[in-house]
């Protein structure tokens, strides 16, 4: 009975992190156009969040660079569980033109786990919001 | 003061210093130094011929030699003040005295080319990541990248 209710509530108020590792900006814009009340992600309890304490799902963006890899680590670690990954656009996904690079890690799972991927150069912010909808349909 | 003029006042002004002196192209200059005397020469292209402006210094590496090329620029021209130091000792000397601004490329040289830039205000690292193993220049071109191997996620299917 009490992890039904875990589970309803948190179907129904996934609380994200917007994160960049190291992106052009383009997805960063998508998914702030994706939060604006044209798309109403507030109806699927989608709130933005400004610290990863109080996240339940890391929405990221960019290929992973070298700099970067040990904070996105550590902000992983500071997300409370359970906690939930997308990566959003091509580079985050495998690392796209970066890849190969020298400051390059590649895509954001080869640092942490990706729960699921949001294709697209950029992601179209319908994309994104099928991204999180799929999420919770796992969950 | 038309690219004819400016080379003209440089050969007066450094005299045997300058190296070689092209105009290949209208409103592009192109003068070469020695390194020892570059700042000189920038001090010349500075107070004189009016090039304050510094848009970039850029490096080559050119077998034995590196190249680096300070591109000065005027709204009525461009110019590319080239010098080469030996790649055994590429020491060359900050212009930070003359063009406070060149610290930035200067300390990003030393990031990629490893160049020791003598008498530069502040010479921490610049562009390369903090925990970038000593040693390594990614823009010379003998610098091998090897690529980690990549994780897949749930293995190759």
């Amino acid at each position: 009975m009490l992890e039904k209710v875990v589970r309803w509530s948190r179907k129904k108020s996934p609380w994200i992190l917007h994160l960049n590792s190291g992106a052009c900006n383009a997805c960063d814009i998508e998914i702030v156009a994706a939060l604006t009340p044209r798309f109403d992600v507030e109806r699927l309890g989608v709130l933005l969040k400004a610290t990863p304490r109080h996240a339940d799902v890391i929405i990221s963006t960019g290929p992973v660079t070298r700099q970067i890899k040990d904070r996105i680590i550590r902000i992983y670690e500071q997300t409370p569980n359970p906690k939930f990954v997308i990566a959003v656009g091509a580079c985050a996904m495998s690392g796209c033109v970066y890849r190969g690079a020298y400051n390059i890690m590649g895509g954001l799972d080869q640092v942490i786990p990706v729960n699921i991927y949001v294709p697209g150069c950029p992601a179209r912010p319908d994309a994104i919001l099928d991204g999180v909808v799929k999420l919770l349909g796992t969950l | 003061m038309n690219d004819a003029e400016i080379i003209e006042k440089g050969k007066a002004l450094l005299g045997d210093k300058l190296l070689e002196a092209s105009n290949p192209a209208v409103r592009r200059i192109f003068l070469k130094v020695d390194s020892k005397d570059l700042l000189k020469a920038v001090e010349v292209l500075k107070n004189d011929l009016g090039f304050a402006y510094l848009a970039t210094i850029s490096g080559l590496d050119i077998g034995e030699n590196f190249e680096i090329i300070y591109h000065f620029g005027k709204p009525s021209s461009q110019l590319n003040l080239r010098t080469q130091v030996p790649k055994s000792n590429p020491h060359v000397d900050s212009i930070c005295a003359v063009v406070p601004g060149a610290i930035l490329y200067e300390r990003e040289l030393q990031d990629m080319f490893g160049l020791v830039v003598d008498h530069i205000p502040d010479s921490r690292r610049l562009v390369l990541p903090d925990d970038w193993p000593a040693g390594n220049y990614p823009l010379r071109k003998d610098w091998k990248f090897e690529r980690p191997l990549e994780k897949i996620p749930g293995g190759k299917s």
